[in-house]
C-alpha cells in the first residue's frame, strides 16, 4: 500500500490473554478466555463475532470502561487495566475515540457543541476547541451544519458527527462498535468509505466490533471470536479473497433489487 | 476535571431545555423561600412598629404614675364618700427623685379632670397641665401654630394647645381656624394656640392617649383647679386629691437605668407605705421584653417556613433521582468520551444548586409580593431586611447542596457499561 502512511512505534493494542469471568451467585460464567491480539499503528481490525461470542466485554475492555479479571492490555505501551478510575477517564479521553452505533449524540447540543464534548473534557480551551470542531466537521462533510441539532440531521450524517466527535482529542485509535448497524446499506458504505479514508489517507486506527460477517473491502486483519477465544485471525490478503466473494454476491443482489424497483415504479 | 465555566454552561442549558419542568420543580423551594421572606417581612415590620411605639415613650426615660390603690376594705370601702382620698405622686416626690444621681429632669404632668363635652356629650377627652418640656419629652410634634412660651406659664394664661383627635372630635372637618380659636370647658375658656400630633399614638398610664388630650401650663392649671376633684357619689361628694398624674423623669446615662430605676423604686416604696398608689414603666426594658419575644416569633415562624423549604429539597431530589435515571445514556457516553466521575457529580450538583437557586430568587419575588399585598391590603407594615433576603438566597443554595448530593452522586457511580447498553 503505497499511499499509506505507517508509523512504525510499536503497536496501538497489545492484548496478552485477556480474561474475562462473571460471577452470578456461586456460578462462574467465562466471557472471554484467554484473547491475544495486537493492533498495529495505522492498522483497520475488525473484531467479529456473533452475539455471545463476547465481542461486548471485549469491546468494553477495549475501551477501558471495564477491567479484565486477567490478563494485561497494553495501550501504547502503558498497562491500563489495573489503573485508576482517573486516570482510565483521562486516557479514554485521550486516547480513544468511541463510535456507538446508536451515534449517541446529545440532542440538545448543536453539532459543534457535540464535537467539542470530549474536549471539554479535555479540558481544551474554548478558541481552539471551535477551530478543531469546525475542521473536524468539514473533514467529515458537514463544515456547513455547525450549529444544528442532530435531530436535524440524518442518520448517515449523525454518524459522522459522531466520527468527528471521536477524532477531536486525536485519539491513539478509534474504537467503532457496530458503527453501521443503525443505517441503510447505501449510507453505511458511505460511512465505511469515510472510515475507510481516515485510514487510509489520514493514517488513523481504527477498531470495530461488529456481528456482519460482510467483510468489507477496508480490514487490514479480521479477528473472529467464538465462545470467548480467537476463532481465526485473517491477514489482509485472505480478507481480501474472503470478501471478493461476498461483495460480489451483494453487489449482484442490490442490483436486481434496483431492477425490480425500476420496474415497479416504471 | 471539567472546566468550571463549561460545567454552568452545561446546567443552565439542561435546565432552559426543560423549563416548564425546571420551573415545576423548583416550585416547593419557590414557596418555601416566598414564605420565608413573607413571614421575616411580617414579623420584622411588626416587631418595627410595636417597638416604635414603645420607642416613642422615650428610651431616655422612666415613667412614673399616680394610680389609685387597691381597694382592700382597710383603706377604704364604698361608703366612705365625704371623706377624702388622697394617693399619687407629688411634689415632695419630685424633689426627692431629682436629688438622685443620673437624673436629668423631671417633666410633670396633672390631669384635672374636668369633663370636656361636645355640645352636651361627654367626651372621654382629658385637660391635662403640663410643664414646658413636656413637648420635647413626649415625642409629639407642633403639626400647626405653636406650643406655651415661658410667658404662658408666668401669666397662668388661657392658652391651650390640642391633640389632633380633639381638633377631629371637637371641629368641622373643614374648620381652618382652629388655632386661634377657643374650647370651652365647664366655666373658663381657653384660647387655641396649637394642634399637636404623636404619629406613634403614645399611650400613657391611666390617663391615656396624647392625641386625645387638651394640654394647658400646668401652672395654669394649678391656680384653676388645685389639685382636687369632687366626684359626685349618691348624694355624697367624694374629694380626691391627687398632686400630679405623670412624671416623665428623663435619665442622663442610659446604661445606668436600670440601677436608677431600681432606686427610684425603692424610693417610692418607703415614700408611700401605706400604699401602692404609683406605678413605673421602663420603656427601654419594655423595648428589650418586646424584642426578646418579638425574636421567639420570628424564629418559630422562620422555622414553620422553612419546613417547606425542606419539603422542596425532597422534591427537588426526587426530580433529579428520576432525572438520572432518564439521563443515564447521557451519562454513559460521558464517561465513555472521558468524563471522570467528578466531573458528572459537579454537573447534577451544578444543575440542582441551580435550580435551588433559581427558585430562591423566584421565591424572593413571590415572598416580597405576598407581603406587599398583605401591606396593602391589612395596613400591616412589612419589612425586607437585607439579610433576610440573603439569607433566603444561600439557604436554598445550601438546599441545593443538600439534597443535590445524593442524586449527583448516584450519577457518578452509574456503570458506564450497562447504562450504555440501556435504551
Amino acid at each position: 500500500m503505497p499511499d499509506k502512511e505507517v508509523h512504525q512505534s510499536g503497536d496501538i493494542v497489545r492484548l496478552i490473554d485477556i480474561r474475562k469471568t462473571y460471577i452470578t451467585g456461586d456460578l462462574q460464567v467465562p466471557v472471554l478466555k484467554g484473547i491475544h491480539a495486537t493492533v498495529k499503528r495505522g492498522e483497520f481490525v475488525g473484531f467479529i463475532g456473533t452475539s455471545g461470542s463476547g465481542k461486548s466485554t471485549l469491546l468494553n475492555i477495549l475501551g477501558m470502561l471495564d477491567v479484565p479479571t486477567a490478563g494485561q492490555y497494553f495501550l501504547e505501551e502503558t498497562e491500563v487495566s489495573q489503573l485508576t478510575d482517573v486516570e482510565q477517564a483521562t486516557i479514554r479521553n485521550r486516547k480513544i475515540g468511541f463510535i456507538f452505533q446508536s451515534f449517541n449524540l446529545f440532542p440538545h447540543l448543536s453539532v459543534e457543541e457535540n464535537i467539542e464534548v470530549p474536549m471539554i473534557y479535555g479540558r481544551i480551551a474554548g478558541r481552539i476547541r471551535r477551530k478543531r470542531a469546525l475542521d473536524l466537521a468539514q473533514r467529515v462533510g458537514l463544515g456547513h451544519r455547525l450549529g444544528h441539532r442532530p435531530t436535524q440531521l440524518s442518520g448517515g450524517e449523525c454518524q459522522r458527527i459522531a466520527i468527528a466527535r471521536a477524532l477531536s482529542n486525536n485519539p491513539a485509535f478509534i474504537l467503532a462498535d457496530e458503527p453501521t448497524g443503525n443505517l441503510d446499506e447505501k449510507t453505511s458504505d458511505e460511512i465505511m468509505k469515510l472510515f475507510h479514508e481516515l485510514n487510509r489517507e489520514q493514517g488513523v486506527t481504527i477498531v470495530m466490533v461488529t456481528h456482519n460477517p460482510a467483510l468489507g473491502p477496508h480490514y487490514d486483519k479480521i479477528i473472529r471470536l467464538r465462545d470467548g477465544r480467537i476463532d481465526e485471525t485473517l491477514l489482509e490478503w485472505e480478507v481480501k479473497k474472503q470478501e471478493h466473494a461476498v461483495f460480489k454476491e451483494i453487489e449482484e443482489q442490490r442490483d436486481k433489487a434496483e431492477v425490480e424497483i425500476n420496474e415497479v415504479t416504471q | 476535571m471539567m472546566l468550571m465555566r463549561d460545567l454552568f454552561g452545561l446546567s443552565l442549558h439542561n435546565l432552559l431545555l426543560h423549563k416548564v419542568r425546571s420551573i415545576l420543580t423548583s416550585l416547593g423551594v419557590i414557596f418555601g423561600v416566598g414564605s420565608v421572606i413573607a413571614m421575616l417581612a411580617i414579623s420584622e415590620g411588626a416587631k418595627r412598629s410595636a417597638l416604635a411605639q414603645i420607642e416613642a415613650m422615650g428610651i431616655d426615660k422612666i415613667i412614673l404614675f399616680s394610680k389609685r390603690p387597691p381597694v382592700d376594705g382597710k383603706s377604704e370601702s364604698s361608703d366612705n364618700a365625704g371623706v377624702m382620698e388622697r394617693y399619687g405622686l407629688s411634689a415632695k416626690d419630685v424633689s426627692n427623685i431629682m436629688k438622685m444621681d443620673n437624673i436629668e429632669r423631671i417633666t410633670t404632668v396633672f390631669d384635672a379632670r374636668k369633663k370636656v363635652l361636645k355640645g352636651l356629650q361627654r367626651t372621654d377627652l382629658k385637660l391635662i397641665g403640663c410643664d414646658y418640656q413636656f413637648l420635647q419629652d413626649s415625642s409629639a410634634k407642633i403639626e400647626k401654630g405653636r406650643w406655651f412660651s415661658p410667658a404662658d406659664y408666668q401669666n397662668n394664661a388661657l392658652v391651650c394647645v390640642i391633640g389632633k383627635n380633639v381638633k377631629r372630635r371637637l371641629f368641622a372637618i373643614g374648620d381652618t381656624d382652629v388655632v386661634g380659636g377657643s374650647i370651652r370647658i365647664e366655666d373658663m375658656v381657653f384660647r387655641i394656640v396649637g394642634i399637636v400630633d404623636n404619629v406613634y399614638g403614645t399611650q400613657y398610664p391611666e390617663i391615656g392617649g396624647q392625641n386625645d388630650m387638651i394640654f394647658i401650663p400646668i401652672t395654669t392649671a394649678r391656680a384653676l383647679y388645685k389639685d382636687y376633684t369632687f366626684v359626685r357619689e349618691g348624694y355624697a361628694y367624694k374629694i380626691t386629691r391627687i398632686e400630679y398624674d405623670l412624671f416623665l423623669v428623663k435619665i442622663a446615662d442610659t446604661s445606668y437605668i436600670d440601677n436608677t430605676s431600681k432606686r427610684i423604686a425603692r424610693y417610692l416604696e418607703k415614700a408611700h407605705t401605706d400604699t401602692k398608689d404609683w406605678g413605673m414603666v421602663v420603656p427601654l426594658e419594655l423595648l428589650r421584653q418586646r424584642e426578646r419575644t418579638q425574636n421567639i416569633f420570628t424564629i418559630v415562624m422562620g422555622s414553620i417556613a422553612g419546613i417547606s423549604l425542606v419539603v422542596g429539597g425532597i422534591g427537588i431530589m426526587n426530580i433529579m433521582l428520576a432525572s438520572v435515571f432518564e439521563r443515564r445514556k447521557e451519562i454513559g457516553t460521558r464517561r465513555a468520551l472521558g468524563a471522570q466521575k467528578a466531573d458528572i457529580l459537579l454537573q447534577f450538583l451544578i444543575e440542582t444548586v441551580f435550580l435551588t437557586s433559581l427558585g430562591g430568587i423566584i421565591g424572593i419575588t413571590l415572598g416580597v409580593g405576598i407581603g406587599s399585598a398583605i401591606t396593602y391590603y391589612s395596613k400591616m407594615p412589612t419589612i425586607y431586611s437585607a439579610w433576610s433576603i440573603i439569607l433566603s438566597l444561600a439557604i436554598s443554595s445550601i438546599t441545593g447542596v443538600i439534597f443535590g448530593t445524593y442524586p449527583a452522586y448516584k450519577a457518578a457511580q452509574q456503570n458506564p457499561i450497562t447504562v450504555l447498553r440501556a435504551e
